[in-house]
């Protein structure tokens, strides 16, 4: 009889343990964050929900400042900024970032990093990276780099949560975000965030002033087939150097709100028709003051010693899209419809802008052909018509894309795209264009990108390759005399080679290395090699990481006979640690830049006429606390 | 410095390569979830249902049809079967006209607490995957778990 109790007994725990097991399986395979992860697309790097809470990466400029083939500076008023390996750009429109649905860049710049590049990621629950054009699936903008921000969902929190973190230069942010699913099977989750910079830096004994404060506010809105988000943000930080000829500003003060609402719904019952409209707003008020500002292409030569503008765009898009699968090919196709206007409603400075709009109609169409189960070919087609008023011409535009992802193997594969894409000039661009270019071309890109995997039972190693020629290219020139975006008058290229290893050093354990090597067929002033590696684990009531983020030092020679500047390697040490005092309770401790050794962003002093470098950020220590409940 | 990140990368690329559970690309549609999530509802019914288990997921989706079909006889109504996962927000249409003999289990908590039709649900919480039974509806269909389950029972 005991044995039978026994055995019984023994049974009984089995199944509850193999249930256990299968929860705690199926929670961790969820943390890992691949299931909308597109091949298709370009070549990808996934910030999974476990790596984004292991690393402590709180702040979407936490991402992108360990992103290979890319350097984050800052610019001159102050704002991280990423820009394409070799170059240092003051506002980049390279990078598209999509949060769900919604693509967020300024309607003015192109570029997301006023408003959303110190984001917080609370409300995040993963995020993907594509290095190649991926308009032709999504259908919208294009770009080089697509950065896809996924929230959470309401249905995996089903909760509320409180997190704070103090910094040791006194920067503060405080954050909740409350979720709940209803009997209908709608579920909501709202997000709320402030935050208080501080990060002054000092220039001649000088000081830069560049703080921030910041304002989210996020509601995600979900059921089986329906998603509405809608969003706001209002940024307010000073200017740092602004447009000051002595790079001082007396002062000056940048303003931003962003808000939006995005609907998309699938239709049909295997959900492959999918309709969706955006409607966004974006305003923008700058003003500063000093002795004497930089020259700017509106000034028509005169000297400023004050600038102020506000500026208001709205965006409205619409989209239908249908997915066919036709033997072994499947389809997808899409068309899009883009309204952008521009208003200024009030400048001191720049009268010779007016209100712009512009229309875009675009149709894609994507096939993939299974060859076999080893060997997949893409082909993409897109075409933009560009409808403007009469600041710039009407413009139609063909992008193509082919390709192949060959796996003859389970631990080897290969995939190679070839890409003609162009980025249009933005208003931005034309509102500062030089007096010498006045109709701005957009600029061309041809690239080709292969990448091999191969991987073994605990690791992972990927070699990828790209070689880029673009035409065109929009470049703000300094010259004093007749300032402004203008296009190269000749054929850019640039070439580069990155490894990436990834070693599983236990089921909780794993370490990174990147490294990667580019150059470029113009002088480079910006960081031309760099990687990184970071370790990241659990033991126990404790997380745990370590990274080490490197950039190549290098030498900036300008060709217009000013000084050389030599910046030096940078190394910048990140530490932390997370200790669970309950499962909902948490304390993390986490040091930046440990080292001191920042990247530097390279400037100009119109002044003394001199070149000169920065560091782009200090060393913090920062305590957060986080509770869900 | 720029040579020494390139020899470690030269060491590292240096460690034998074996066969693996690591993946390459993800040429198909990445659907691990979906296949524990059946693994777990195998293992409820496992426990719950005496007789050959016959399943019904009102709104059914391609993807769940792959994983569920492979541990389970799957039926296209609600009469036919004896368990009865409810997913998805559904009319009346698609449940039972006769509930006798059938367990209806559902992934949403609120739902469970509110309609007594169901045993139990499978749903998230705080970022965790979560099991409850309520006990007297246990004890109303006569299902006895084992005692290690007790942790995944609500006395409610």
């Amino acid at each position: 009889m005991k044995v039978l109790a026994f055995l019984i007994l023994i049974v009984n725990v089995i199944f509850a343990n193999s249930l256990n097991e299968l929860l705690k399986e199926y929670k961790d395979n969820s943390a890992n964050s691949l299931k909308t992860v597109d091949e298709k697309i370009g070549n990808v790097i996934v910030y999974s929900q476990k790596e984004l809470r292991l690393m402590q990466h709180n702040k979407l400029s936490d991402v992108l400042k360990e992103l290979p083939l890319l350097n984050l500076n800052k610019n001159r008023y102050g704002i991280s900024t990423p820009s394409l390996a070799t170059t240092k750009a003051t506002l980049s429109g390279f990078f598209r970032l999509y949060i769900n649905d919604q693509e967020v860049s300024s309607i003015h710049t192109q570029s997301f990093a006023t408003s959303w590049g110190e984001m917080p990621l609370d409300f995040v629950d993963y995020i993907e990276v594509y290095y190649g054009d991926s308009s032709f699936s999504l259908g919208s903008e294009t770009g080089i780099y697509f950065i896809r921000v996924y929230t959470k969902s309401a249905n995996k929190e089903n909760s509320t949560e409180l997190k704070t973190i103090f910094s040791n230069n006194n920067s503060l942010s405080q954050s909740l975000t409350h979720s709940d699913v209803f009997t209908n099977d709608w579920s909501y989750l709202l997000f709320l965030n402030q935050s208080t910079t501080k990060d002054d830096n000092s220039y001649k004994n000088q000081k830069l002033k560049n703080d921030m404060k910041s304002r989210y506010f996020y509601i995600d809105l979900t059921n089986d087939t329906t998603k509405i988000n809608l969003s706001y943000v209002d940024i307010q930080k000073d200017n740092y150097m602004g447009l000051s000829k002595d790079v001082v500003p007396q002062q000056g003060e940048i303003k931003t709100q962003d808000y939006f609402i995005n609907f998309s719904k699938y239709l049909l019952e295997d959900k492959s028709l999918k309709i969706g409209a955006s409607y966004t707003i974006n305003t923008r008020e700058h003003e500063e003051e000093d002795d004497e500002l930089l020259p700017i292409p509106a000034a028509n030569g005169n000297t400023l010693q004050e600038y102020q503008e506000n500026l208001k765009f709205t965006k409205t898009t619409g989209y239908i899209s249908k997915k066919l699968n036709l033997g072994s090919n499947k389809l997808l196709t899409s068309f899009h419809i883009k309204n952008k206007t521009y208003k200024i409603k009030n400048s001191k400075i720049v009268t010779s802008r007016n209100t712009k709009k512009e229309t875009t109609y675009s149709f894609t169409l994507e096939d993939e052909l299974k060859i076999n189960n080893d060997f997949m070919l893409i082909g993409n087609l897109k075409y933009d018509k560009y409808k403007r008023d009469d600041y710039l011409e009407d413009e139609n535009e063909e992008m193509y894309r082919i390709g192949f992802i060959y796996t003859p193997f389970s631990n080897f594969g290969i995939k190679s795209f070839y890409t003609k894409t162009y980025l249009p000039p933005t208003f931005y661009n034309v509102d500062f264009v030089s007096k010498t270019n006045k109709n701005i071309q957009t600029q061309q890109y041809k690239f080709f990108v292969t990448e091999a995997v191969f991987t073994t039972e605990k690791s992972k190693l990927g070699i990828t390759y790209h070689n880029v020629k673009i035409d065109d290219f929009i470049y703000y020139l300094n010259n004093p005399f007749v300032p402004g975006f203008i296009n190269i008058d000749h054929q850019i290229q640039t070439e580069g080679l990155m490894f990436n290893y990834k070693y599983n050093i236990s089921e909780q354990n794993d370490v990174t290395i990147n490294y990667y090597m580019t150059k470029t067929s113009e002088t480079s002033n910006n960081t031309e090699d760099g990687g990184y590696i970071k370790f990241m684990g659990r033991y126990s009531s404790f997380e745990y990481f370590a990274s080490i983020i490197y950039k190549e030092g290098y030498s900036f020679k300008p060709t217009n006979g000013t000084n050389h500047v030599v910046v030096d390697d940078s190394f910048d040490l990140n530490l932390g640690a997370t200790y669970y005092y309950t499962k909902d309770l948490s304390f993390s401790l986490k040091g930046e830049n440990l080292l001191k050794e920042s990247t530097e962003s390279l400037f100009f002093d119109a002044e003394t006429n001199k070149n000169f470098s920065l560091n782009d950020f200090g060393r913090t220590l920062s305590l957060s606390v986080k509770w869900v409940f | 410095m720029g040579i020494l990140m390139r020899n470690l990368i030269l060491l590292i690329v240096l460690f034998s390569l074996s066969y693996s559970d690591t993946y390459t690309f993800l040429v198909n549609k990445y659907d691990k979830e979906m296949e524990l999530e059946s693994k777990i509802i195998k293992k409820i019914t496992n426990i719950t249902v005496k007789q050959k288990v016959v399943l019904f997921i009102p709104k059914i989706t391609k993807s769940e049809v792959k994983f569920y079909s492979k541990l389970f006889t799957l039926s296209n109504n609600c009469e036919e079967a004896n368990f009865i996962f409810v997913k998805k927000n559904i009319t009346k249409d698609f449940l039972c006209k006769n509930k006798s003999g059938k367990l209806y289990f559902t992934n949403n908590y609120k739902k469970l607490l509110n309609n007594k039709d169901y045993f139990g649900a499978f749903f998230w919480s705080k970022s965790r995957p979560n099991i409850v039974f309520i006990k007297k509806r246990l004890d109303k269909m006569l299902i006895s778990l084992p005692n290690s389950y007790k942790q995944f029972v609500e006395d409610i």
